[in-house]
């Protein structure tokens, strides 16, 4: 746990589970989680310009506002889930409009400042968020737990619809969601960078002042883009909550975003198919390496664990090296971005 | 001392001036770059802006157009004052301006450069994305119809599909004039346009302004240091130093400013012309 609070917890550490679906199917959640914070960086980072390090604040506020709207102010869980997608979007205007005033490198750090700040919040505000204890079910009443719709949900979709596979994992259904709204909002981010208003984000991306001196409003467009952002983190902060059955401070580290560029930059930068390979790739490689059987003396567990992350960074290296646009980037917009 | 031209100039000008000049100030730190620059720009005519370097040309444009901040002064546009408004509005408002360092969004194709400055695309909402596609699509292809003819006009047209960051120092600077006039400006401030475009082109730029101002009204203020264009091309030239207005007045009256010759031109310049 201390290499990657971001593993799925149903995950087994055995190496016997690699052989079993559950295994797979939890990392292909993991990989659809990241492809959505991902996107919302893609839009962010490759299409603004602005440089966002607090993804993992509003997965948190997300997550956190889903929860407490369920247990503590008992709202329907599904109508929980847009009010909570607005009370990101609001949390990240409000931090944006300050803060994308400042020059860029400046406003990457107080994104940092900002993620760490809702982190150790939800630690402390117990009476709210539970604390490091986490949030799942109401104190008095444990059957009412957040992800009770979702539960009902997911059965009714293995019973109704995965026709194809006699036994399906519990799993099974959240993968099937995640993957839906990763390639859904693939598309429709596609969609909306290739019109006027994308068109306008990304000379905000080439250059402000001359944007400004055409006449846009590009506040304004920064601010949409990180609502955008903030919607998609909210999103996947909603189906980490769901795959781990409850939401922990330990869940929202800065780690989770770092691993987030990690696959934006290996998807590549300004272009969003590159994304879902990105996370793929990134995840299974990152998590096929459990196959990694060393002898004990010298291997512990712990030594192999960040032997995981020494591999997999070294493979990140590797195509920086041989590939710095990325899997899917055009070098040509990157050595002109310049 | 300044000629009869300089003191009667401004008056003159200022009476239904498209855009005013009043008393401007600007300092950073202890340099006063901008020190109390007052002119007025007759609607649909050419004014050049000389003046020695660091004279506070561009820095006035800056104030103008919003990008920096005046310290005091008044400057009104059209009738409203825009004195420390935001730069994006005052281009709203039709004043648009090109940069002395090229602004080229590089990694966009040089089409994209010319349809963003478009003004009046409902696309550039994102809700209108959604809710008035039809809209959206009609005026992109309006635009980038425009954005052709205006490409055929800047000699380039082969290079619209190129990203404008592979594009020559001289051709961007055509690219960023181009630009410009995509976004239907009344009044466009260009800071050394001619700067590092051959003579040809350069004088088939002159001829496009002339014919935007007898066409379309089109008003135009630029700043250039080769007296040359200055006195053929301009109806009225507009002399800075050390961050004053010192004369204003037709290209010979100015040539013949003694403050001029004295603080910009030189001896070399009195020598050429006798
Ligand atoms: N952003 C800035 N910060 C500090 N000083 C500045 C800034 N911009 C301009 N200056 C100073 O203001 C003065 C005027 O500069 P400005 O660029 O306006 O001159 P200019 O007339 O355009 O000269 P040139 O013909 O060389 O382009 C200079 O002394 C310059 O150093
Ligand atoms: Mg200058």
């Amino acid at each position: 746990m201390s290499v990657d609070p971001t593993s799925v917890a149903p995950l087994a550490v055995t190496f016997e589970a690699l052989t079993e679906p559950a295994f797979w199917i939890g990392v292909g959640v993991i990989a659809g989680i990241y492809t959505l914070l991902a996107l919302g960086l893609q839009v962010n980072v490759g299409f603004t310009g602005i440089v966002n390090f607090g993804q993992a604040a509003f997965m948190a506020v997300g997550a956190y506002a889903m929860a407490i709207l369920t247990v503590k102010a008992e709202i329907n869980f599904w109508l929980a889930l847009p009010l909570a997608v607005l009370i990101t979007i609001a949390f990240g205007l409000l931090v944006g409009l300050p803060a994308l005033r400042l020059r860029a490198d400046y406003f990457a750090i107080a994104t940092i400042a900002m993620a760490e700040v809702v982190r150790i919040f939800a630690q402390n505000a117990r009476g709210l968020t539970g604390g490091n204890q986490g949030i799942s079910c109401a104190e008095d009443d444990p059957t009412l737990c957040y992800f009770n719709e979702w539960r009902e949900a997911s059965d009714w979709i293995n019973d109704n619809l995965v026709f194809f596979w006699s036994d399906p994992e519990d799993l099974f259904p959240l993968l099937l969601v995640v993957w839906a709204t990763a390639i859904a909002a693939t598309f429709a981010l596609t969609y909306f960078t290739n019109t006027p208003w994308g068109r306008v984000l990304r000379a905000v991306r080439e250059d402000e002042d001359a944007a400004m001196a055409l006449g846009k409003r590009t506040l304004r467009f920064k601010l949409q883009s990180l609502a955008l952002s903030a919607t998609l983190g909210a999103i996947g902060g909603f189906f980490f909550a769901l795959n781990l059955a409850a939401v922990y401070p330990i869940n929202f580290e800065p780690l989770v975003t770092f691993f987030a560029f990690s696959v934006l930059i290996l998807g590549g930068l300004a272009n969003y198919k590159g994304v879902a390979v990105g996370a793929i790739l990134f995840w299974f490689v990152l998590e096929g390496t459990r196959f990694i059987d060393l002898p004990d003396p010298p291997f512990t567990e712990t030594r192999i664990a960040a032997l995981r992350l020494a591999i997999t960074g070294l493979l990140l290296i590797g195509l920086m090296a041989f590939r710095p646009q990325g899997l899917f980037g055009k070098k040509e917009e990157m050595v002109l971005g310049e | 001392m300044s000629s009869p031209a300089a003191k009667s100039a401004p008056a003159q000008a200022r009476n239904g001036a498209l855009l005013d000049v009043d008393g401007v100030f600007k300092h950073f730190g202890g340099i006063q770059a901008v020190n109390g620059a007052t002119f007025g720009i007759a609607p649909g005519s050419i004014t050049a802006l000389i003046g020695p370097n660091g004279a506070g040309k561009t820095t006035l444009f800056n104030v103008v157009t919003g990008f920096y901040k005046g310290d005091r002064g008044a400057v009104t546009f059209d009738g409203n004052s825009i004195f420390r408004h935001a730069p994006y509005e005052i281009a709203q408002r039709g004043m648009v301006r090109t940069f002395q360092i090229t602004k080229s969004l590089a990694a966009m194709p040089v089409i994209d450069n010319m349809m963003l400055a478009a003004p009046d695309q409902p696309g550039e909402r994102f809700m209108n994305l959604i809710v008035r596609p039809g809209a959206v699509r009609s005026r992109e292809s309006e635009v980038r119809e425009q954005s052709m003819e205006l490409l055929e006009v800047f000699n380039l047209t082969q290079l619209a599909n190129a990203y404008a960051g592979t594009l020559s120092g001289g051709q961007r600077k055509l690219l960023e004039l181009a630009r410009a006039l995509m976004a239907r400006p009344k009044l466009l401030l260009l800071d050394e346009p001619m700067a590092g475009i051959n003579p040809t082109l350069g004088k088939r730029l002159l001829e496009h302004m002339q014919r935007l101002r007898k066409e379309q009204g089109v008003t135009f203020l630029f700043i250039e240091h080769d007296m040359e264009v200055v006195m053929n091309h301009s109806d009225r030239v507009v002399v800075m130093a050390e961050g004053a207005v010192i004369a204003e007045g037709e290209p010979h009256e100015v040539r013949g400013d003694q403050r001029v010759i004295d603080a910009y031109l030189g001896e070399t310049q009195e020598d050429s012309t006798t």
